[in-house]
Parts: structure tokens; sequence; C-alpha cells
């Protein structure tokens, strides 16, 4: 489907074209007739001049070339002719003529008929004649005739300047048409632009501020966009209180079984059982959090509060085991995350660093022009190129030898995808251990 | 050493307790929010067992009221709240550990040594004063290589003795942080375990500052 603004132009061109061309032909038409007009009143007085010779030297008939006076009608093929014919056939043309005639038309005595025909030069010529009755009562036939090719010409420079002035009503009206539907479709824009931005900010759609069309559209986009945001987070809420509900039991029977494993019964099968158990609440729980992470509104977090927070923390841990944590990240960022999604993904990753790191640990961030590469690094062992794909898959632990469940990877993975970002795993170049990679959109801080 | 454990899960609290009495601890378990604040301010815990999700008062709430009061025993929270958020925000509240549930009963036990080790700055687990071993992760005791049995009361005294090398304990202190809140207090009793120490691990090791308290000299 065509956008709303194709559809305006393009529906606004036809009706354009249809109603230029219907103007261009209805005004051609009448400019054409007033010509024709102009022509027909000029074509009678030159009727009438003759007739007025004719009137004058009747006795004379060959003086009437002298009578009608204008030199026109002498210039051989000017296009402008008269033929005078008395009762007794007799006919007397115009010097004009040469030795051609003018076709005499069938007519009563009272009218003027004008007619069309071609002429000496086979153009085409209009003819008007009339029946004169003198007061001697002789009967003369008179009749003039025009070359229309004066007629054609000025038709034919009328058009090209109608032609001329309808291309420029064309180019305005386009150009109008254009600026109209930007203006009527700015609203829309601005929509756009909110709903954008509602995204990234706790404030709601005021569809008062936008006209009566679009109102209810902005109204129930909002109410959609709250409904949303209510049950990403019952549904969060809800799937951490399940959590509660299913943790509490499993430690209980974890104990129960350990303390029976200590008494030397045979539970390593119940053991197992529950680890599983465990792990598979913790990706389904992990899962959850991923699917509902990018609809969780609003997802903006400013990465000094978020870095500190978990510097801090890693920090103390660290000093804990006598590693030491560095952090390097320009100030004043705010991400396009939810925070407790990139607090996840930040401790997930500084976490394994924890778990590996010889003696340091670094967390570093990068702002493009509209974008956020996070690196953690540490001086590990780091992951062989060929096992990082197995790695970030559920539940694959590369090292039994250290605690874990081995999912943190793979749900910090399965997050940043939610997010349209991805986990990358390499080798730190400097430090020589895991280097984990992401980037995230950063968001512009609003005026 | 005396730990106060806030679990509003019964059964859950009563395994915890188990196995800290095992390890030598006296324990106090508070099952709602506002019992644990209480206990907290008004009874002097070498460490505390914290659950967040609480009845009457949330963890975090109790963490934050005891921290502002002044309250400085090290907090672990055992929590089934187990997004980096939620410990970030245990941790910035002024816990010292963080332990999600499901967990594992050895390393809760281990990491409430660390911090009891880490409150009372000894990095090293193994205390020796001469050729006694005391072996803080396990509980065992050699003198000259040979292991000796102790009670868990002469475990406890020596425990906290060890934690608190060099500084004078006295005996009410020291019935404070062996015995728990309901049980029997008799600051006597004291005298007796550490005479059977003396027997034990040799007179060298415990000194009495006469009507004041024991000390166990610092390391060289």
């Amino acid at each position: 489907m065509t956008s709303l603004r194709g559809r305006a132009v393009i529906g606004g061109i036809l009706w354009a074209a249809v109603t230029i061309t219907l103007g261009f032909a209805g005004l051609q038409s009448f400019i054409d007739q007033g010509a024709e007009q102009r022509f027909d009143e000029l074509l009678l007085a030159r009727l009438s001049q003759v007739a007025t010779a004719v009137e004058n030297v009747a006795e004379t008939p060959e003086a009437i070339q002298t009578a009608v006076g204008d030199p026109v009608f002498t210039r051989p093929m000017s296009g402008l002719y008269w033929q005078v014919e008395d009762e007794f056939g007799q006919v007397f043309r115009s010097e004009s003529l040469g030795q051609q005639s003018l076709p005499r038309p069938q007519m009563l005595a009272s009218e003027i008929v004008t007619d069309s025909y071609p002429g000496p030069l086979r153009d085409p010529v209009r003819g008007m004649s009339r029946t004169l009755t003198l007061a001697d009562g002789s009967i003369w036939h008179v009749q003039v005739a025009t070359s229309m090719r004066s007629l054609q010409q000025e038709q034919a420079q009328l058009r090209e300047i109608m032609l001329t002035a309808f291309t420029f009503v064309v180019v305005i009206g386009v150009v109008g048409a254009l600026l109209q539907v930007t203006v009527a479709l700015r609203p829309i824009e601005k929509l756009r632009r909110d709903v954008q931005q509602r995204w990234t900010s706790e404030g709601g759609l005021d569809h008062g501020k936008y006209p009566e069309e679009v109102a209810p559209l902005v109204y129930d986009i909002d109410t959609l966009l709250t409904r949303n945001r209510e049950i990403v987070q019952q549904s969060r809420k809800q799937a951490a209180d399940l959590g509660h509900a299913i943790k509490t039991p499993a430690a209980i029977m974890r104990n129960e079984l350990d303390a029976l494993a200590r008494q030397g019964q045979p539970v390593g099968d119940a053991i197992a059982a529950l680890d599983r158990l465990d792990a598979q609440l913790k990706r389904a729980f992990g899962r959850m959090r991923a699917q509902t992470g990018i609809a969780a509104l609003p997802a903006v977090t400013d990465m000094d509060r978020s870095f500190g927070r978990m510097v801090r923390a890693f920090t103390d841990m660290a000093a804990q085991r006598g590693l030491t944590v560095t952090a390097s990240y320009p100030p004043g960022q705010r991400l396009r995350m939810d925070p407790t999604d990139l607090e996840e993904v930040l401790g997930n990753l500084l976490d394994n660093a924890l778990k590996w790191a010889g003696g340091a640990i670094r967390l570093s961030a990068v702002a493009g022009s509209d974008d956020v590469t996070i690196t953690v690094e540490d001086d590990g062992p780091g992951i062989p190129p060929d096992q990082i794909a197995r790695a970030m898959s559920s539940g694959q632990r590369l090292d039994n030898a250290k605690p874990g469940t081995g999912l943190g990877l793979s749900i910090t993975a399965d997050l940043l995808q939610a997010y349209g970002s991805a986990l990358t795993l390499d080798r730190s170049a400097d430090m020589g251990g895991l280097r984990a990679r992401f980037r995230l959109p950063s968001v512009p801080v609003q005026g | 050493m005396r730990i106060l454990l806030v679990e509003d899960e019964p059964v859950l609290a009563q395994q915890i307790k188990s196995v800290l009495l095992t390890e030598g601890y006296a324990v106090d378990i508070a099952s709602d929010g506002i019992e644990g604040e209480k206990l907290g301010l008004s009874q002097p815990y070498d460490t505390v067992v914290l659950d967040m999700g609480l009845p009457g008062r949330d963890g975090m709430l109790v963490l934050k009221n005891w921290r502002g009061a002044g309250m400085r025993a090290p907090v672990l929270i055992l929590s089934a709240r187990d997004g980096w958020t939620d410990r970030v925000d245990g941790l910035d509240a002024g816990a010292d550990d963080y332990l999600t549930k499901p967990f594992q009963m050895p390393e809760l036990c281990a990491r409430l040594r660390a911090m009891i080790r880490r409150k009372s700055e000894q990095a090293n687990p193994l205390f020796e004063r001469d050729d006694v071993v005391f072996d803080s992760r396990t509980n065992q005791v050699m003198v000259a290589g040979h292991g000796v049995s102790l009670t868990a009361q002469e475990m406890a005294v020596l425990s906290y003795l060890f934690h608190n090398a060099g500084r004078l304990v006295s005996r009410t202190e020291l019935s404070q942080h062996i015995y728990q809140h309901d049980g029997e207090r008799e600051s006597n009793t004291i005298a007796v375990f550490i005479n059977r120490l003396r027997k034990k691990l040799g007179d060298g090791l415990i000194d009495t500052v006469r009507g004041r308290g024991y000390v166990i000299k610092s390391p060289e």
C-alpha cells in the first residue's frame, strides 16, 4: 500500500489533470469562438464595404474596384477577395482573385450566408454572401472571402500562450499540493515521533494536542501502549513471584537431599534431577525476561548510574578475591535498554569475568554517533574460538571446576538479542582473556 | 559466633539453623521483618542471614533501617530475587554478600565464614598460635599435628577468641556470642569452657585478665 503522502499527491495530481484539461478545453473553445466571431464581424464589414461600393457605382461596375478602394483587394492572392454578379450573370471580381472565381452558394434573397471552402491557393477561406437590391430595382449578388490562415495563426498563438499559462498553473498546483500534504500530514509525523519517544520516556501521549481527526487514534495508541506496559510489568512480576514460590521449596529439597547424602543415602539421582530442575527454571526465567525485555517501557538507562552501581558492587566482590576492576566510559550517555536488563547483562558478564580473571577485569564503553559499544574483558584463560558457540548456547558449561549453571552467557546473549543487539565473544587483545562486547543504541538527551 | 537468621519459611529456616549449629554457631531465627529488625538492633550478632521477601517488613527496608541505626554486623542476603539489579540494590543498601536461592548449603557456610573473617580482618581461614592450629573452614583443631576433639561450645568460644585475637573479650561478650537468644545464658559456664580448652590445647593459648576477661594474643 502506498504512503498517505503518495496517495494524496497522486490523487491531487489526477484531479488537477482532469480539471486543468477540462478548463483548458473550455477556455480554448471560448477563445476560438471569440476569434471566429471577430473574424466574421470583420468579414461582414468587408461585405458591407463591397455592397456600399456596388450601390455607389452600379452604373459602371468596372469602377467597383476603385470604389472599394482597399489596396489589399488588388494584390494578387492577398487572401482577401470580392466577387459581384449582376442579375444578367455578369461577374466582376477583385484583382486579388486573378482569373479564379468564388463558388456561389445556394441562398434566399433576404439572408447573409457564411460558408467555408478552398480558396484560390487551395487554402481554407471563409466566405460571406448577400443579395443586394438597389433603388433602381436591379439585383446584385455580392460576396467576399478571406483566407482563414490569419485566424488559424491567431488561434495557434493563443493556444501557445494558454499552454504556457496552464503549465505554470500546473507547476504551482503540484508544489501547492505537496506543501498542503506535508502540512496536513504533520500531525501523523508528530504522532510517529511521539510514539517513538514514548518508548523511551514515562510520559503518555496527549491526544488533546492533535487535530480531531487524529485524536481518537492517538488516544487508542496511548491506551494500547499503556496496556502493553501493564501486561509486561504484570508478567514480569508474575514470573518473579513464581520464581520465589518455586525457589524456596527447591532450596528446602536440596538441603534435605544434601543431608541424606551426608548420611550416606543414595540420593545422587535426585540431586542431579534437582540440578536439572534449577537449571531449567533459570533458563525459563531468563527466556521470559528476554521475551518481555524489549516491550518493557520505558526502556532507557542512564549509563552513568547503572555502570556506577555495577562497578561499585564488582569492585568490592573483586577485592575480596584479590582482583581489580577498572572502568572507563563516556559520561552522560543514555542507552536504549531497560535498566534492570542492562544490569543483568553487565552483571552476568562481570560475574563471568570474576570467575575466570587472573587479576584484572576491565569494563569499558565507547560512544559512536548513535550507539555505544560496551566491552567486558579479563586476563583469564579466555574461551578457545571453536568453543565460543557452545559457550553461548543454553546450559553449556565449559569447565565444571567453577561454580555456576553455565547459563549466564546464554541468558545474556538472549537478552541482548531481544533488544536487536548481539553478544560477541573473542580474545582480549591486551589482557589475553575473554572479551565480551555488545552494542546498544544511544538515546539523545531530551531538551 | 552468633548468627541472626531472618527467614519466613520455617522449614528452610530450621534446615539452615541445624547446619549452622553443627558448624558451631549460635543461631537466632526471626520469621518476619519486624522481629528481625528488632533482634538485629538489640543483640550483638556476629553475622546476619537476611531473606528479602519477608512478611511484615521487606528485607531491603530492614537492612536500610539497620544500617541507618548504625548496626555494623556483616549481612548476607539470601534471596530468591536473583537479578543483578536486586543484588546490587542489596549491596548498595549495606549488605556484605548476596546469595540467591536455590543455594548450596556449603556455599552459604563458606560465605558466612568469609564474612566473619573479613569483619575480624583475618584474611587467613587458618589460625595458628605456637603449636595450635584452628581451621575455621572445617572447625578442626590440631595441637602439635594431632587432631583434638572439641564440643560445640568449646569450639564456639575458641572460634570467637581467635576471630577477635589481640582484643580482650569479657565473659559477658563471650556468652552473648556463643549462646542463642532463647538458650540458657550462664556466664560462669564460660570459665568451665576456658578450663577445658586449656586442658585440651595447653595453658599458653588463652590468657586470663583477672576480673575482665580472656584474650588470645595476636600473631607475631
